[in-house]
């Protein structure tokens, strides 16, 4: 039986890890994953959880150890955010590409510089091609529930990549809400022991892992993870209707909500998908034809179901909590306007950077702007909520 | 669906308290609540504030609160430091504030447009019980006179939070403001 526990995204995240029965820790804080380094040490110091705490010096080392660790054939669990999640970028594709599966919970915020503790997507954002799946989460319920199913997930061994389980810095990390934990043999049973699959370390049997590799194998290495993305796309969904079944909430990859006969839909990643269905039901109320998907599963990107969730949708505001600087657009943008394939009105909009709130009246000028644009206008991101003097800001061009 | 808004000093316990809140209404009264704190790197003494959703339903928004129908103030310099903590207010907002002063209460509800003002003096009150003066519980105790929590879920969620005899210390604390909390 599920109880009732009051838990924040940190807590939520540690009572997943921990329920999983990870055996090692090794992490390094910064705010605002903090609290999931101290809770883990706190749950091993006091032998609730059975595991070694690893202290280490930096986030480089603590996925270095947690890789170790889980290639000798045991759960190994990090976490991290923002300038961690970078310092840690040579050993996430060194981790993927050895397919080692670990589960780390990142808790989104920003990249410096300028400096900022608070939630943006850029920290994952730039990992988004490091071979690992990544998970967004819009509550806590979501963080412990998607930490479950992560390790499902990315130890199947059709898939064998590592997950992030990407959620806001504060908005989730520190918003403390009602989270059904279930009993400790029912997640026993849906996660199961740890079993090492294809390659891991046995003294007994020493062999060399992640060695030089010519041109001659190395394309089909990448291959063999490309192949390892495609069956996580299913891997999820049958993942997701086991876990449905055991625990009663179903999630999915790419969700709608009330966009059957939508004019004009938002898509969000993370907390926001929450306003965002929240405006969406009142307008319904006032019997304004809109509607929100929210993209759970950004790696794979799930691209047919966002195609088949869109289709007969006019209009799709596609809202990036990064800048996606350089780019035609922001990276969900991208996704969503490829899997649209021309099909939609589609146009990106950019905002809650460096924790910048995005509230109910920033959903509902997306929703005017959305569609009072006319096909002609200029197709370039929108930058939502932006001063009215941006460039006097600090004046970085001085002599512009 | 009720929007709070909780402002203080840093030090006085104020994300704790949402964090006691959300307990109470959760567990306590089979509600859902999400707490939305705006963290910064404010030092002790500094304004803060922080943001609590409360509703039958799960709570889909998760931004702060600009339309508070109820609003909480731990310190009554706040209004001294150009915090306006009338901002978004409705008609029917209500205050809740940590004072002894009718005539501060009155000065609030005039100045910020509350319709009603619950007071009060949560400092002296959490001096006595707990022996600091940290008002965070005594003015969840003063809260529940808005109707959104009932004392004994809020002395059960103090309880829990704080545990042992600092729980009951406080838990005490939140009793006695309610006990005590006078209105206009």
């Amino acid at each position: 039986m599920a109880e009732y526990m009051m838990l924040d995204g940190n807590a939520a995240a540690v009572q997943g890890m921990a329920m999983s029965r990870v055996k090692v820790v090794a992490a390094y804080p910064i705010t605002p994953q903090s609290s999931i380094a101290e809770r883990l040490s706190d749950l091993v110091a006091s032998g609730e959880l059975q595991a070694t705490y690893m202290r280490v010096e930096s986030e480089h080392s603590a996925l270095s150890a947690t890789l170790g660790a889980q290639l000798a054939g045991v759960r190994a669990g990090t976490a991290t955010s923002s300038v961690g999640l970078a310092l840690m970028h040579e050993i996430c594709n060194a981790a993927s590409g050895m397919r080692v599966p670990i589960v780390m919970p990142v808790v989104n915020r920003a990249l410096a510089s300028p400096w900022s503790l608070w939630c943006d997507h850029q920290d994952s954002m730039a990992e988004r091609d490091s071979g690992w799946l990544q998970l967004y989460c819009q509550n806590v319920q979501e963080i412990y529930d998607l930490t479950l199913m992560a390790y499902r997930l990315a130890e199947h061994e059709r898939v064998l990549l590592p997950a992030m389980v990407c959620f806001d810095g504060f908005f989730l990390s520190h918003s403390m809400q009602k989270v059904a934990v279930p009993a400790q043999a029912e997640v026993d049973s849906f996660v199961g022991p740890y079993t090492p699959k294809n390659v891991w370390l046995d003294p007994t049997d020493p062999v060399f892992i992640n060695d030089l590799i010519t041109m001659e194998e190395f394309t089909e290495m990448k291959y063999q993870m490309k192949e390892g993305f495609a069956s996580a796309a299913d891997v999820f969904n049958e993942v997701s209707a086991e876990f449905a079944e055991r625990f009663g909430r179903r999630y999915c990859a790419a969700e709608g909500y009330m966009t059957e006969d939508a004019e004009a839909v938002i898509v969000s990643l993370g907390s926001m998908s929450g306003t965002v269905r929240h405006v969406v039901r009142e307008m319904r109320s006032r019997g304004e034809k809109v509607g929100a998907l929210k993209v759970t599963c950004f790696r794979p990107f799930p691209q047919k179901e966002v195609a088949r969730l869109l289709a007969g949708v006019g209009r799709v505001a596609v809202f990036d909590r990064s800048a996606g600087l350089g780019a035609a657009g922001g990276p969900l943008f991208l996704e969503v306007k490829d899997a649209l394939d021309g099909k939609a009105f589609v146009k990106n909009y950019i905002g809650g950077l460096g924790g910048r709130d995005v509230g109910a009246s920033t959903v509902e000028r997306v929703f005017a702007d959305l569609r009072a644009a006319r096909e002609e206008d200029d197709r370039a991101p929108v930058w939502c909520d932006v001063k009215e003097h941006p460039m006097q800001i600090r004046q970085v061009l001085r002599f512009v | 669906m009720l929007k709070l808004k909780f402002f203080g000093l840093g030090g006085q316990g104020i994300v704790t308290a949402a964090k006691t809140l959300s307990v109470a209404v959760s567990l306590g009264e089979d509600k859902f609540a999400v707490t939305v704190p705006a963290y910064g790197h404010e030092r002790r003494g500094a304004p803060v504030y922080t943001s609590i959703i409360v509703d039958d339903e799960p709570v889909l928004l998760n931004s702060f609160v600009y339309d508070p129908d109820i609003v909480l103030v731990t310190d009554v310099c706040i209004a001294d430091r150009q915090i306006d903590v009338g901002a978004g207010i409705k008609p029917d907002s209500v205050l809740v504030l940590n004072t002894d002063s009718a005539q501060i209460a009155q000065h609030y509800r005039d100045t910020f447009g509350f319709c009603r003002v619950y007071y009060v003096d949560g400092t002296r009150i959490a001096l006595q019980c707990i022996g600091r003066g940290i008002p965070n519980s005594a003015m969840l105790g003063a809260l529940c006179h808005t109707g959104i929590v009932r004392i004994e879920s809020v002395e059960q969620a103090v309880l829990d939070t704080f545990g042992g005899k600092a729980g009951e210390q406080n838990a005490r604390a939140a009793k006695q403001a309610w006990q005590n909390t006078a209105s206009l």
